[in-house]
């Protein structure tokens, strides 16, 4: 069976968060990109985590295809990760960073599962930790009639169905559907796999296949953005903490509750 | 296009009214009034009790109802279909959800269905004259993003403690019944088994003492039970040590895990990443200890004990039961 595997290059979440914690966080003259060369770019980290649990199916002796693409500007290395943990495919198609939105990914996606004669299982990350946005998943189960399936911590293949086991804020819920179905991975599904140094070397002389908008019959219309980024900005921190003194631990936690409770924040 | 705003809710099996539906109701009728339509509220499914009352207090027109019963048990075909033929027989120029779990999912199906724009994580809404600018967190709640649509649109907003709780314009809002055929869909997801979490709910916690790797070590986690015991409240958890099974992932706060609002927020041994604060920083007071002075957690918190989280925690927990 084919399973193409979304996933996108995305700034290191946590580099993001360090700058912005030491005030440090540059964003370019448009007003919207960050401008950092110093910030990793990595695989979205659910992504990988995609690519993970679709490595499980071959372990568990699923005959499968795995197709991983990527719409980005230049996604070379982590499609080279990807290909080093085991992707059988790799395929970027060319976008300019921050020229396309959640519709315009789901439509280059959707033609790129359609270019293959389509696919028998897709899975996307939960949400990409960039944009925090979530969308595109849901957006190509609607260009491609697919259920789509979300956060999933377990994705088991039976025949022609897929069983998910899904983190839903009441607990786990087990949902189950026909293939061609969309699945998200969120991080419960577990840490991913280290490639090994045999591997990354291999993959390193691989070039991604590539597939542009042309090749996959779409217009510059069919990619314009719906939902246009004007702007980007630190969000304010209000930063006046009270500290709370005391000799020992025992004075610091009674002058804690005093106050608590004079302020009616406790009993 | 002068069509109305509707705000939109279906959590009727499972929560009831979805919690922060009344920051969404505020920042509705400012773009209602911007626009100059009427602010609708369309239910799908069950109609909760209270939801007249919040309508009338939030100047809403119309409160329409498509009930089915298909519609008992909501899930995504049947959902989506539902707001969809709602969308073409209205026309709405914004539809707005509370970005509970299940509207990650129906917002963008919606949009992809009906051909609106969509955007998550929406903390601000302003009107470009037709068009909507949204304001959204990215980098979990590190920066904020503005986004343009000039067409029809679908949001989720997330619920932000810096919105005014709404002020009162009451209206006498219109019910109405809206017929939408179901017949022809069939759900495509099969619940083979459903969650089951029975009991308190940490979203719905008033106090809430968490935990992170700064407990060391797992039975460290018991620290935190302890105090949240001894409090009334319950325990919570960043992710790391979800991750490590110190507790399940029903405790996890932040991005990924609940969004809490509760009166107090005790963040033990947490360095205050912006994917765990978006979980908390709705919290009425924030108190934080941590042995680290210059952590990120201290910025958001209202109080802050520089300390040892395995001395402080016993010695609150002593504190509070010593009356
Ligand atoms: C896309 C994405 C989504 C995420 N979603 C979430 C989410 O939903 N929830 C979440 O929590 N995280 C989430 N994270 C992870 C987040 O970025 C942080 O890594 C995580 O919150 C850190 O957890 P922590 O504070 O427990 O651990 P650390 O960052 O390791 O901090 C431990 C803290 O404890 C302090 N400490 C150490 N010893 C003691 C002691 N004895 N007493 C007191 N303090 C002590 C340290 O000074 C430090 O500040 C997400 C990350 C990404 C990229
Ligand atoms: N540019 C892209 N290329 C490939 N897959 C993507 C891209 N953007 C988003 N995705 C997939 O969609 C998921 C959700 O992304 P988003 O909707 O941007 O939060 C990601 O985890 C990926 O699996």
């Amino acid at each position: 069976m084919r399973i193409v595997i979304c996933v996108k290059e995305v700034l290191d979440p946590d580099a993001v968060d360090n700058y912005v914690l030491h005030g440090k966080l540059e964003i370019g003259d448009d007003g919207k990109t960050l401008t950092q060369t110093s910030i990793p770019r990595l695989m979205n980290a659910y992504d990988e985590q995609a690519i993970e649990a679709a490595l499980r199916f071959r372990d568990n002796g699923v005959e499968c295809t795995l197709d991983v693409v990527c719409v980005g500007a230049d996604p070379t290395a982590i499609l080279r990760q990807a290909a080093a943990m085991g992707a059988d495919e790799i395929t970027t198609v060319p976008v300019e960073n921050g020229s396309v939105d959640g519709h315009a990914v789901a439509k280059i996606l959707a033609a790129y599962v359609q270019s293959k004669g389509g696919a028998d299982l897709i899975l996307c990350g939960r949400q990409a930790s960039d944009d925090d946005q979530g969308v595109v998943p849901a957006l190509l189960g609607e260009l491609l009639d697919m259920p789509v399936l979300t956060i999933a911590r377990d994705v088991q293949l039976e025949g022609d169905r897929v069983r998910v086991t899904r983190v839903t804020p009441e607990g786990d819920e087990i949902v189950e559907a026909s293939c061609p179905a969309i699945v998200t991975i969120s991080n419960e599904l577990g840490t991913p796999r280290y490639p090994t140094t045999m591997r990354t070397m291999k993959a390193r002389r691989l070039q991604p296949d590539q597939a542009t908008l042309e090749s996959l019959s779409l217009s510059a219309d069919d990619v314009r953005p719906v939902v246009a980024m004007s702007k980007q900005y630190v969000s304010s921190v209000q930063g006046n903490c009270e500290f709370i003194d005391g000799a020992t631990a025992d004075d610091q936690a009674s002058a804690l509750i005093a106050k608590l409770r004079a302020e009616r924040v406790i009993e | 296009m002068s069509n109305a705003l509707v705000f939109c809710s279906f959590d009727a099996g499972r929560d009831g009214i979805p919690a922060g539906a009344e920051e969404v109701l505020t920042l509705a009728r400012k773009i209602a009034a911007a626009r100059g339509v009427d602010l609708d509220w369309l239910v799908v499914g069950a109609k909760p009790a209270a939801v007249d009352e919040i309508a009338a207090r939030h100047g809403v027109a119309h409160v329409d109802q498509i009930d089915d019963a298909k519609l008992a048990e909501a899930s995504p075909d049947l959902l989506v279909a539902a707001l969809a033929g709602y969308v073409s027989q209205h026309s709405p120029g914004l539809l707005m959800m509370t970005q509970t779990f299940d509207a990650r999912l129906i917002a963008p199906r919606l949009a992809g269905r009906v051909g609106a724009g969509v955007v998550m994580n929406v903390v601000d809404l302003e009107d470009t004259g037709g068009g909507v600018k949204a304001t959204s967190t990215a980098y979990g709640g590190d920066t904020r993003v503005e986004y343009d649509i000039a067409g029809a649109a679908v949001v989720g907003v997330v619920a932000d403690p810096l919105l005014p709780e709404p002020a009162s314009s009451s209206s006498s809002p219109e019910s109405r019944s809206v017929a939408v055929d179901l017949g022809g869909v069939d759900e495509r997801i099969q619940v083979v088994q459903k969650a089951s979490t029975e009991g308190p709910r940490l979203e719905d916690a008033q106090i809430i003492v968490a935990g992170g790797r700064g407990l060391q070590e797992s039975e460290n986690y018991a620290l935190v039970e302890r105090l949240a015991e001894a409090l009334g409240g319950m325990a919570g958890a960043s992710r790391p040590i979800v991750d490590d099974g110190w507790t399940d992932t029903a405790h996890q706060v932040g991005l990924t895990g609940k969004i809490t609002r509760p009166v107090l927020y005790l963040a033990a041994g947490i360095s205050g990443a912006s994917q765990h604060m978006v979980g908390c920083t709705a919290a009425k007071t924030l108190v934080a200890i941590n042995t680290d002075p210059d952590a990120a957690i201290f910025k958001y918190a209202q109080y802050g004990i520089v300390g040892d989280c395995l001395e402080v925690l016993p010695a609150l927990t002593k504190a509070v039961k010593g009356g």
